[in-house]
């Protein structure tokens, strides 16, 4: 059989891939970020203050859940997506269809998911156990769990959201029940809970103001914690997660600078700031 | 007059008090209106939600391949054409959490052909456990991996052999286990979708293709695939796996025979199994390095079989000898059934691929892969023509006669068997070699420019031979191009590579 001609073949190869290597380190000073709802606030924050200090950097920053983040990143209409869950296996396998690459995880803030109550509410703390029954439609009304004899109405994100699919994974771990209202963005949540005494809905810590915050416990016999720093420093309280930025590569030029700003001293600032909660 | 002021005063108050009860009134009337309003845009609302909710659970998504080939080999004529290779269109319904119908028709200038059609529902139980049932893609890594996603415009020349329309029907077992990244596939598939075995006229004896749509055989074939996905660190994945077929083959002759062409001496009956075994393995290397770039590999080797024929041509003569003694007639007739048998075989085999791909920036892809296969390990090239199998049954006459009036009938059923087979063009061994460049112009468009290298394993024949019954061996290409004969001559690796520009939209 006839043998190829490696050598050829790699000086070939060579060329062309020194050829047009350039293409991928011209600095892109415009820096697009796009993903979860629940870090738009922050997201936001972050490029407002960096192009600041930066004049020449441009960050266009947009929401739409992290799902939306992700699906920009795989098909490159964003340079950064912003998630509030990791990224599932077989999202990674897109990105390495299409890029040849794992993707690159940035977890750049810690977050408690936050349950929304009415001020008027007399349910004050609940456990993760209860709070599944809650969402799963297993308990329905307010006095199974001391509350007023009247029906429990449910708020919540769109499957899109990184906040939904989080909250179900780790803490309603069956599918929601069919009567949780779904809302575009914890803001909405939060305002709907604002607005009924007997509903119940679930977001990123940043957003809780105005409202009461439920305290949640691991089981009846743990101590309850509400979501603050010490006790998502402390990993006290029980639905803490990473806020993550994903990329497609290893951030190389203007890219990488404002990562490195974001887990600088000064960007950690911020997201304190910001009601969230630092990685270092 | 004070009096007077009193019951004007009065007078203006209930007045008043009557505009405020008629403006609190009509009030009222606003707010019930605006609220039944509300209620009504409310449940107008619902419905649009519901309605939206159902369309939300059909996915359409598809694309259309258009290209423009040169190709550089003589016996092609035409040798430059466009062609729409590929136009799909994939409907997915989630019919409930976890049950997925999927329909995926090609919509060709060829005709119509439903390339999917399955269902997936996963178990109530076992969360991490899909059931698959319908045609679906072959557990196989470059079978799986999309045309509108693949780096190169076709598959490897093994997969294509091995695996032909890359799909089967039958039924899978899906399972990935939550704790480690590990998956496994089981099916149970039909075997032999996408194949043709032809009988002595040339005809298509796998009625699977057929209308019908019905098995070849009895036998169902098994097919496995376990990966594994790892992360060695930030900028390193490596994937790896291995799988393995095990299937049956009906066999259609009397005779087998194997790859170096001698008897294989396991008496086969018609309808007896042929073993289709093979394994294999793969891996695949992800690096961000200075942009992705991955190399892939899958390399195989088993036994495959091949189907043989019987074809029977009877011949008659009659003969009469007169008895002038008893004044009888002999009258001898004599059948004589020509059987040509073209014996079932079973070949060793082997074969990979190996992919490079280096991404440059988020619009550019180059890459290069080298696929080779022998179909036949058990001859090498210089054997190919001079290896061949032919052997004749002895015969076999069977006699009958009856009287008639006086005369004598006699009948002769005599049966000449003959098995043949040759070595040819289909136990040359191929590697190719595939350069290309894709160019996305945004997510839906993507264009490819590709450069595909095969050459051919070298015989010892040069020119169009004959075998020692005198029959042509069909060992070299042979094509009438404006009235003159070319061939293409097997002891050379000659020239047969194709220049490929593919646009695709992808949606």
């Amino acid at each position: 059989m006839k043998t190829l001609n490696i050598k050829k073949l790699a000086v070939v190869l060579s060329l062309l891939v020194t050829g047009i290597i350039s293409f991928a380190f011209i600095n892109q000073e415009r820096i697009t970020v796009k993903g979860s709802d629940t870090m738009v606030i922050l997201a936001q924050k972050w490029a407002e203050v960096y192009m600041k200090k930066n004049p020449t950097a441009s960050i266009q920053v947009t929401g739409g859940g992290s799902g939306v983040g992700i699906s920009a990143l795989i098909n490159g209409s964003t340079d950064i997506c912003n998630a509030s869950r990791k990224m599932k296996q077989s999202e990674i396998d897109k990105l390495k269809d299409r890029y040849n690459t794992l993707g690159v995880e940035v977890p750049c803030a810690k977050d408690g998911i936050t349950i929304y109550l009415h001020p008027g509410n007399k349910v004050k703390e609940l456990t993760l156990k209860q709070l599944s029954d809650i969402f799963a439609g297993r308990i329905k009304n307010w006095k199974d769990l001391g509350g007023a004899n009247a029906d429990i109405r449910l708020y919540g994100r769109e499957n899109s959201s990184g906040t939904y699919v989080f909250f179900k994974d780790n803490v309603v771990k069956a599918d929601y029940a069919p009567n949780c209202q779904t809302l575009p963005g914890t803001a909405a949540v939060v305002n709907a809970v604002k607005k009924d005494v007997n509903g119940i809905g679930y977001g990123g810590a940043a957003y809780s103001t105005g409202i009461e915050i439920c305290k949640v416990k691991k089981d009846t016999n743990s101590p309850a914690y509400e979501a603050n720093a010490t006790t998502i420093k402390n990993n006290q309280y029980p639905i803490t997660r990473y806020l993550y930025m994903y990329l497609r590569n290893r951030p190389t030029g203007a890219m990488k600078a404002y990562i490195d700003w974001i887990l600088s001293p000064e960007g950690q600032g911020l997201v304190t700031e910001m009601g969230y909660f630092p990685v270092r | 007059m004070k009096n007077f002021y009193l019951i004007i005063t009065i007078f203006i108050c209930l007045a008043i008090n009557a505009k405020a009860q008629s403006v609190q009134d009509s009030l009222k009337d606003q707010m019930v209106e605006l609220k039944e309003r509300i209620n009504g845009i409310d449940e107008r609302l619902l419905t649009t939600e519901s309605d939206l909710s159902k369309h939300n659970k059909i996915k359409i998504s598809g694309y259309i391949q258009g290209q423009f080939d040169y190709f550089e080999n003589k016996l092609s004529y035409p040798n430059n054409s466009f062609q729409v290779r590929r136009t799909r269109l994939k409907v997915q319904y989630e019919a409930a959490e976890g049950v997925r119908f999927v329909l995926q028709p090609e919509l060709g200038p060829g005709g119509f052909e439903l390339k999917d059609a399955y269902v997936t529902a996963n178990s109530p139980i076992f969360k991490n456990l899909d059931l698959w049932v319908g045609k679906f893609n072959r557990p196989n890594y470059e079978v799986e991996y999309s045309s509108s996603q693949r780096e190169v415009p076709e598959r490897s020349r093994i997969i294509k052999a091995l695996y032909p329309g890359e799909r089967a029907i039958g039924a899978k077992l899906e399972y990935k286990a939550k704790i480690i990244p590990l998956k496994l596939q089981l099916a149970i598939l039909n075997g032999n979708d996408g194949f043709t075995y032809k009988d002595a006229l040339g005809n298509n004896m796998n009625t699977a293709q057929a209308l019908t749509n019905k098995d070849y055989d009895n036998f169902k074939d098994f097919m496995f695939r376990a990966t594994y996905t790892s992360k060695i660190n930030d900028i390193i994945g490596l994937d790896f796996g291995f799988n393995g077929y095990l299937g049956q083959l009906k066999a259609t002759s009397t005779s087998t025979i194997k790859g170096d062409y001698t008897l294989d001496n396991n008496t086969t009956a018609v309808g007896d199994a042929l073993k289709r075994n093979w394994i294999g393995a793969e891996f695949q290397l992800y690096v961000d390095f200075l942009g992705g770039m991955s190399l892939k590999g899958e390399y195989m080797m088993g036994q495959n079989a091949l189907p043989g024929y019987i074809s029977n041509a009877t011949t008659t003569t009659t003969a009469n000898a007169m008895n002038a003694t008893n004044d009888t007639i002999l009258t001898t007739t004599t059948n004589t059934i020509n059987k040509t048998q073209k014996p079932n075989q079973i070949v060793k085999f082997s074969g990979g691929y190996l992919y490079l791909n280096k991404n440059i920036g988020k619009k550019n892809q180059i890459s290069a892969r080298y696929d080779f296969y022998d179909p036949n390990t058990q001859i090498s090239g210089n054997e190919i023509n001079s290896k061949f199998y032919n052997a004749s049954i002895a015969d076999v006459t069977t006699t009958s006669s009856k009287v008639s009036g006086k005369n004598i009938i006699v009948t002769k059923n005599v049966t000449q068997t003959n098995v043949k087979l040759n070595s040819g063009t289909g136990d040359i061994a191929y590697q190719t070699l595939t350069l290309a460049w894709n160019h996305y112009l945004n997510d839906n468009i993507r264009v490819t420019f590709a450069y595909e290298i095969p050459m051919n394993e070298k015989t010892q024949s040069k020119d169009l031979t004959k075998d020692a019954n005198n029959n042509l061996i069909n060992l070299n290409d042979k094509a009438t191009i404006n009235g003159v004969d070319q061939y293409n001559y097997y002891n050379s690796v000659f020239k047969q590579n194709t220049f490929t520009i593919r646009i695709q939209a992808k949606f």
